[in-house]
């Protein structure tokens, strides 16, 4: 095939066709992202153990709307016998993240475990704990023909709307909750630890309230991501820390490109759900170059490093007697 | 600020301008061509990962295509490369694509499939129980809905016989597995009450990775007489290491499939993923040329098992085998 032929067997109203798909799954991994962002911005920490997370948010998920899970659970939500409500299932997998979170929080807190292991050995050990939520199978379906799901990629421009709406109201209760004073206690610890302890914060406890936020907001993507999907897997996290990364830094690229100055912060935490529709955008023009999926993770990792530098490009060049003669601006986020 | 946006817009504008210059091509493409001309079908693969196994399968796949309908035929490959989420993202792609038919090999690619579409035809390979794939209860061989095709079930009955009949005195049964395997935990179950209805007892070892299987397999050698490894992709990928550890530990390896069996087993009754990939091909033939409805068409298995042996571990263990038991080339 010439190199002509290849441009002409591209078709761009096909890529057209394929972004809402995209969309879709970029918001629900935005999501994902948002809760990313709490450690790795907020807390200005790496936490890993989001692999984890994630795919028991999407076990816990799938197994109360399938009918399985403790008898105990089932009767507190008046589902002895029918349908676990889609709601009750999603909010249990936010309880049974803020459950990981809280792990990974102790192992670092109480252990003195650096956060980066902690989240490791907690992703580890979830691993176990995943299969046996699925009763040790590594894969379980959930079909949109049988059971209520909010979103499905049967359903993409349905489920479009509907991711829109839960992320937005999640972006609106973590914006009044770090504007009340645990919240902003949580990222003045991350700002500056020194300082935060030296004004009376009980920084050990913010940050385990941080990883516990993050972890459950990252299992609520799960069980809303294998809904989309139609499936649990134990390996569905996969890659998650890569993506909830790129999502950040690519909100956070696009953001300061777009506004100039001050950034509100629900606004910040938008562009986070904006950088997870770009990568997923990105993800579709590689499938839609039919570039060879054997090459999918180089040119994905190419691209996060590509996001990952323009930060560092732009403060160099920023880096000026200048503009160091107005003040410069700060790193950390506020 | 305002550059910026007026460069937004002009993007927008472009890429709808592209749009429907590609629509405006399509259309007259449709009004030029003669009404005879062939269809040419166009099928689009999805699989989970790079592995001998399931690149077999795709390869049979294609293969009995291109025999029956030459250049009749259109693939687009593509590999998830181990994340499930991609699979979602490339039969995304395929629908927008509006390919004829989707090939999806391993269970997760199918359950994405599945959840993706049910209009356009998906034909699944390397399952093992699509009952349990696609959460139908009471599974009888055909969905109702736009999903069907290969298992690549081995005969664990037969298979359980052979470990009977090559270690007759064998009292413990090891079965060494992958946790997150979806197709293993069934044939443990099966081929659990297939030993204990032979009067042996099946005991399970479970690793969870490419880590600790040596650490497993060793305790899975020190409390059995007999191991038997079923059709297990990680297992498969790990082989020598297991090998490693059962050799040194004389305790012999009946495995589910030739793979496994080349590296660290004595003795298999295989099927061969080509052959199982060829016969989805098959099926996708009659769908895409006969018009066959898919939602009627049975789950198929393996054409053939074959009674296969390892000669060099065959020799280490004292084992002689008959006719039947073809040996495995290097």
């Amino acid at each position: 095939m010439s190199v002509i032929d290849y441009f002409y067997s591209l078709d761009p109203a096909k890529l057209l066709k394929n972004l809402p798909g995209g969309v879709a799954q970029g918001i629900l991994w935005g999501l994902m992202a948002l809760g990313v962002y709490i450690t790795f911005r907020l807390l200005n920490v790496s936490d890993l153990t989001v692999e984890g997370s994630f795919a028991t948010g999407g076990a816990v998920t799938v197994v109360l709307i399938t009918g399985g899970g403790p008898a105990w659970l089932r009767a507190v939500f008046g589902a002895s016998a029918g349908q676990f409500p889609t709601w009750a299932a999603l909010l249990m997998a936010f309880f049974v993240g803020v459950l990981c979170g809280l792990v990974t929080g102790m192992l670092h807190s109480y252990l003195g475990i650096p956060a980066i292991l902690a989240g490791i050995l907690t992703q580890l050990a979830l691993f176990s704990v995943n299969l046996h939520i699925m009763d040790m199978s590594s894969n379980i379906p959930v079909s949109v023909d049988k059971y209520p799901l909010y979103v499905s990629g049967r359903y993409v421009l349905r489920s479009i709307p509907v991711a829109a709406v839960i992320t937005a109201a999640i972006i609106g209760i973590l914006y009044w909750y770090f504007g009340t004073e645990q919240g902003s206690a949580i990222r003045s610890t991350g700002n500056n630890p020194v300082m935060s302890s030296a004004q009376g914060i009980d920084i050990e406890k913010m940050k385990m309230i941080g990883f516990a936020l993050s972890n459950g907001i990252v299992a609520l993507a799960g069980g809303l991501v294998a809904q989309y999907q139609g499936f649990a897997d134990v390996n569905m996290g996969r890659g998650a820390s890569v993506i909830g990364l790129a999502a950040v830094i690519i909100g956070d690229v696009a953001s300061r490109a777009i506004f100039k100055g001050h950034i509100n912060f629900a606004v910040k935490m938008a562009f986070v759900i904006l950088g997870g529709i770009v990568y997923y955008a990105v993800v579709i023009l590689v499938l839609w170059l039919k570039l060879d999926t054997n090459d999918l993770k180089l040119f994905t990792a190419l691209i996060v490093a590509l996001f990952l530098g323009i930060p560092y490009l732009q403060s160099k060049k920023r880096e000026s007697f200048a503009s160091a003669a107005k003040g410069g601006s700060g790193n950390a986020e506020t | 600020m305002k550059k910026k946006l007026t460069a937004l817009l002009m993007i927008a504008v472009l890429m709808f301008a592209l749009a429907s210059c590609g629509q405006q091509k399509e259309e007259e493409n449709n009004s030029n061509e003669p009404v005879e001309e062939p269809k040419v079908f166009h099928v689009g693969v999805v699989q989970l990962v790079q592995h001998p196994a399931l690149d077999a399968a795709t390869e049979g796949f294609q293969d009995a295509l291109k025999e029956k309908l030459g250049d009749r035929v259109v693939f687009d490959v593509k590999n998830g490369s181990g994340e499930p989420a991609n699979c979602t993202t490339i039969v995304n792609g395929f629908i927008s694509d509006e390919v004829d038919l989707i090939m999806a090999n391993a269970t997760p690619a199918v359950a994405a499939a599945a959840t993706a579409t049910s209009v356009i035809p998906i034909l699944g390979t390397s399952v093992t129980e699509y009952g349990a794939a696609l959460d139908i209860d009471n599974f009888n061989g055909t969905s109702g809905f736009n999903v069907s095709g290969t298992s690549d079930l081995a005969p664990l009955d037969q298979q359980a016989q052979m470990v009977k009949d090559l270690f007759p005195d064998a009292k413990v049964v090891g079965i060494l597995f992958c946790s997150s395997e979806a197709n293993s935990k069934y044939q443990v179950k099966v081929v659990s009450e297939c030993l204990t209805k032979l009067g042996m007892e099946p005991r399970e070892f479970s690793f969870t990775d490419t880590n600790d299987i040596a650490a497993v397999a060793q305790q899975a050698c020190d409390e059995s007489d007999v191991i038997y490894i079923p059709t297990d992709n990680k297992a498969a990928d790990c082989a020598e290491t297991i090998n490693n550890v059962a050799s040194v530990a004389n305790v012999p390896i009946i495995a589910g499939e030739e793979g496994i069996c080349k590296a660290c087993g004595v003795a298999t009754l295989t099927i061969d993923y080509y052959d199982l990939g060829h016969e989805t091909g098959l099926m996708a033939f009659e769908i895409l040329e006969n018009g066959a409805d898919i939602s009627k068409m049975e789950i198929r298995y393996a054409p053939e098992f074959t009674k296969k042996f390892n000669p060099a571990l065959a020799e280490k263990f004292g084992l002689t085998f008959g006719s039947d038991y073809v040996a495995i080339e290097d």
